[in-house]
């Protein structure tokens, strides 16, 4: 269903508080790969505040959708919205990287309720994501299964392994995001390991590719609104989004991947992202 | 086509792996929840059995193991009771970061039937071969390792890794087995060595391919008058502790046997609780010397490394010989 | 020439019988009472063709040291002018003493007499003991003895002991009484090697173990007044191992005690 103006400005106040308290997150656990968990908020966000039939008191029940971070290390942009959205105290996220914390960089779904899946190793998520969706078919249930994946994420074969087993049977409960943020650790993704034409080899795959503003909460509703209908192919969602996205200072740079931020960092970013919440919702 | 030879008139004309596939269907169609996957192996590994039965609940994943077990991953978690199975060479480490992350870490309820383990794959050479998979397996927390002697046992072991929760990793041979109990009902119990001879001279602990070889050997030295005990440790991990001290204590001499490099699989285990005890014990390690094997019959392998009936007698008589510490003085007690 | 038969009885009345006399000694508190605070070297010796065989005792302060073989220069010597005399006197068959040298060394001498004399009457007797000590002695004597004896005709050669030690694994043959391990010995076996050690052998679990079930079941059995067959089938004695070797140990028993008669 489109978003309404109410529920767009509440989801862009959502956005807008949890890129905050990623941020915040980042600063208690001393460093952070901040700049994929702020590129992914948005998806976060419309997942975890329109999409996503869950029930945080009950993370186990069985008939919830899924989501699985296939980009494990946005743990630290997950994490977060997880706690908004009810599934444990807030405070919690000061332990955050903590000796004998539940919360590390990778979340653990052994110890982490609303984690669907223990992520960090690059191109494992899609997997368990094509396992799940599967499993609802075997087990003849309705609910469905969203991943996250990242673009460099999407230089391990098993991507696409996944990939195509995800085409052979057809699992369109799977609804498939890439967080193109076009940047990894050792710089932009075109410099190290070229993916373009990314969407043609999705698209090779057996995939219908919807291709976004992955900052547009309403191009991102459309998509998924899209992907939820479609059942001829499953669909993949290519973001197209900022590395570090609302932190003016480290935008686009393949450093904020993983850094630290000190005090003054902190302030300077939520002064950004305060700008950046405005901008965003005057044009919208 | 090479693999091990068969009796024609063995009771259970069928390979190991059939009788694999067979109890996975007769379990399947008790359970529900029990789904199959396979990298192309289906025929191969004899999970296609299942296939036949219940296509619904079969999945191939084509020649993608890591995908593979990354679903299976997906699927314990929804709860079903993934049964997978490829080569243990495949299991043990072209899919081993999936293994240890996605099934171990989240210690989820996933079945890993790895056949073509040891040399039975002979003539495919090192490249299927898997001399390493019990101790790769080993080190991977909550997983449980199994490798049964036969037919019968593999039967019970798969029955055991449906009932045991968390990560089960069994590795079965490709080809015959030569039978070494008469039925099933012998009394298996996981995480139980089973004795298959007794004797207090000196204990061969075997798993796998070897126990038949091991229990042959004793039959060799018994007629030389040693009285060699067998235990057949078919769960390594966890491995029965009380077992081995049991040897330990009365035997004094222990020689373990493994179709599997001598670092790290049942050897290995089995010395970690010897030097743990504190006591004095002769003790020798028969397997795979720490190299990639030749090509050839299995059979004809094994007997090469000595891990066959000969070897094994002959690494008896000669531990036997051997001196334990300090019991040099012959002198009377006057 | 002393006959090989002659010969073997020797070594175990020299090297598994009298060891014994130290055992007594420490076990009777008036026997260790009259060798307290003495010193010096006693020695039982044979005489064949020119050469001379024997044990002796080193006693410092009344502590005893068995060594077998022949000493330098003992202060006493009990010397035997041939073989067939030594066994004799240590079976009991004649109370005629040897050539003793030393006789200065009256308190040794007598102290050493005491012991000579009380032996035939706790060992050779083939009336049950009736008092508990004697009991008890007589079991732990015998005990040691055996196991001596056999490890003794293995080194001196005796075809039937050496084809059983021959070709044999490292095993241990253990004699015991049930919950009471002071009363144990063992042998242990390998490949032609041979080792008597007194107590249980704790290493690993014995081979063979002969079991009483009590001291008096011991003494009965050992002294041959309660049959083998019978005492097995009323659980007097049980054999913990391979019967047949059960057999094979039985029967060297039986040598061994029949060489000290």
């Amino acid at each position: 269903m489109p978003l309404t103006e109410n529920e767009l400005l509440e989801l862009e106040k959502k956005a807008f508080e949890l890129r905050c308290l990623c941020v915040d997150t980042v600063a208690w656990a001393g460093s952070g790969h901040i700049g994929g968990a702020l590129s992914a908020m948005d998806i976060f966000v419309l997942l975890y505040y329109k999409y996503l039939r869950i029930n945080p008191k009950d993370p186990g029940w069985e008939d919830r959708d899924r989501f699985i971070l296939s980009k494990g290390h946005a743990g630290v942009g997950h994490a977060p919205v997880l706690a908004d959205r009810g599934y444990f105290d807030k405070e919690l996220l000061k332990t955050y990287n903590h000796t004998g914390s539940d919360f590390g960089m990778h979340l653990n779904s052994q110890k982490v309720p609303g984690v669907d899946a223990s992520t960090g190793s690059l191109g494992h998520g899609i997997s368990i994501a094509v396992g799940t969706a599967l499993a609802a078919r075997v087990l003849k249930k309705s609910y469905l299964t969203y991943c996250l994946l990242g673009d460099g994420e999407c230089d391990e074969g098993q991507v696409w392994e996944a990939a195509m087993a995800a085409s052979h049977y057809n699992t369109t409960n799977l609804i498939l995001f890439v967080d193109r943020n076009h940047y990894m650790i050792d710089g932009p993704t075109e410099n190290v390991m070229k993916l373009e034409p990314f969407a043609d080899k999705w698209r090779a795959f057996g995939f219908i590719v919807k291709e976004v503003n992955g900052h547009s909460l309403r191009e991102l509703s459309e998509a998924a609104d899209y992907a939820l209908e479609e059942k001829t192919a499953p669909v993949v969602i290519i973001a197209d989004t900022v590395k570090g996205c609302g932190v003016d200072f480290i935008e686009n740079q393949a450093i904020s991947h993983y850094m630290g931020l000190d005090d003054e960092k902190i302030r300077q970013a939520k002064e950004s992202l305060q700008r950046y919440y405005e901008n965003r919702v005057k044009g919208a | 086509m090479g693999g091990m030879n068969y009796d024609v008139y063995s009771q259970i004309k069928l390979q190991t792996m059939e009788v694999y596939g067979n109890t996975l269907c007769e379990l399947a169609a008790k359970h529900p929840d029990i789904v199959a996957l396979s990298a192309d192996l289906a025929k191969s590994t004899k999970i296609g059995l299942v296939q036949e039965k219940f296509p619904e609940r079969f999945f191939n994943v084509g020649i993608a193991e890591q995908n593979m077990f990354g679903i299976a991953a997906g699927m314990a978690k929804a709860g079903l009771t993934p049964f997978v199975s490829t080569f243990a060479i495949f299991t043990s480490m072209r899919g081993l970061d999936q293994v240890h992350t996605d099934i171990c870490y989240q210690n989820l309820n996933v079945k890993m039937i790895a056949t073509h383990a040891g040399l039975s794959f002979g003539a495919a050479g090192s490249t299927h071969h898997c001399t390493e998979d019990i101790s790769i397996m080993r080190t991977m927390a909550n997983c449980k390792v199994i490798a049964p002697a036969d037919g019968y046992e593999t039967a019970n072991a798969v029955v055991a890794a449906y009932e045991t929760p968390g990560p089960v990793y069994i590795r079965i041979n490709r080809g015959f087995d030569r039978l070494v109990y008469e039925k099933a009902d012998y009394g298996f119990e996981f995480g139980k060595a089973v004795s298959m001879a007794e004797g207090t001279d000196i204990t061969i602990i075997a798993c796998g391919s070897c126990v038949y070889q091991a229990v042959e050997a004793a039959s060799v030295l018994r007629a030389d008058g040693i009285k060699a005990r067998v235990l057949n440790m078919h769960t390594i991990k966890p491995i029965d502790k009380d077992a081995v001290l049991k040897a330990l204590e009365e035997t004094r001499r222990i020689v373990t046997v493994e179709d599997h490099n001598i670092m790290g699989g049942l050897g290995s285990a089995v010395a970690e609780v010897i030097a743990e005890s504190g006591r004095a014990c002769a003790f020798t390690r028969l397997g795979i010397p720490d190299c990639f094997s030749m090509i050839g019959l299995h059979e004809d392998i094994m007997a090469f490394y000595k891990i066959d009936t000969n070897g094994i007698a002959e690494n008896v008589r000669m531990l036997l010989g051997r001196e334990i510490e300090e019991d040099e003085d012959w002198t009377d007690e006057v | 020439m002393a006959k090989q038969d002659e010969l073997y009885a020797n070594k175990i009345l020299l090297n598994a019988v009298l060891p014994v006399v130290k055992v007594i000694i420490e076990s009777k508190e008036n026997f260790s009472k009259s060798f307290k605070g003495k010193n010096g070297v006693v020695q039982f010796s044979a005489l064949n063709e020119g050469e001379k065989t024997g044990t002796h005792f080193i006693i410092k302060n009344g502590a005893f040291t068995v060594v077998l073989g022949i000493a330098e220069k003992p202060d006493l010597e009990f010397e035997f002018p041939n073989i067939p005399h030594f066994n004799r006197f240590f079976t009991g068959k004649t109370k005629k003493f040897p050539k003793i040298r030393g006789l200065r060394h009256i308190g040794l001498l007598i102290a050493v007499f005491k012991v000579l004399l009380y032996m035939p009457g706790i060992l050779l007797t083939e009336k049950p003991h009736e008092k508990e000590a004697d009991k008890e002695l007589y079991v732990k004597l015998m005990f040691y003895i055996a196991t001596s004896g056999i490890s003794q005709l293995n080194r001196a050669g005796h075809p039937d002991v050496t084809a059983w030690t021959k070709y044999s694994p490292d095993r241990i043959v253990q004699m015991e009484v049930k919950d009471r391990p002071e009363f144990a010995a063992y042998l242990r076996v390998k490949t032609g090697r041979t080792k008597a050690a007194r107590g249980k052998y704790t290493r690993s679990k014995p081979f063979l173990t002969m079991l009483f079930d009590s001291v008096d079941s011991a003494m009965r059995i050992v002294m041959g007044v309660e049959n083998m067959i019978t005492a097995t089938e009323q659980g007097k004695v049980v054999l913990l191992g391979p019967p047949e070797m059960g057999v094979e140990v039985g029967g060297l028993l039986f040598l061994v005690a029949a060489y000290t008669k």
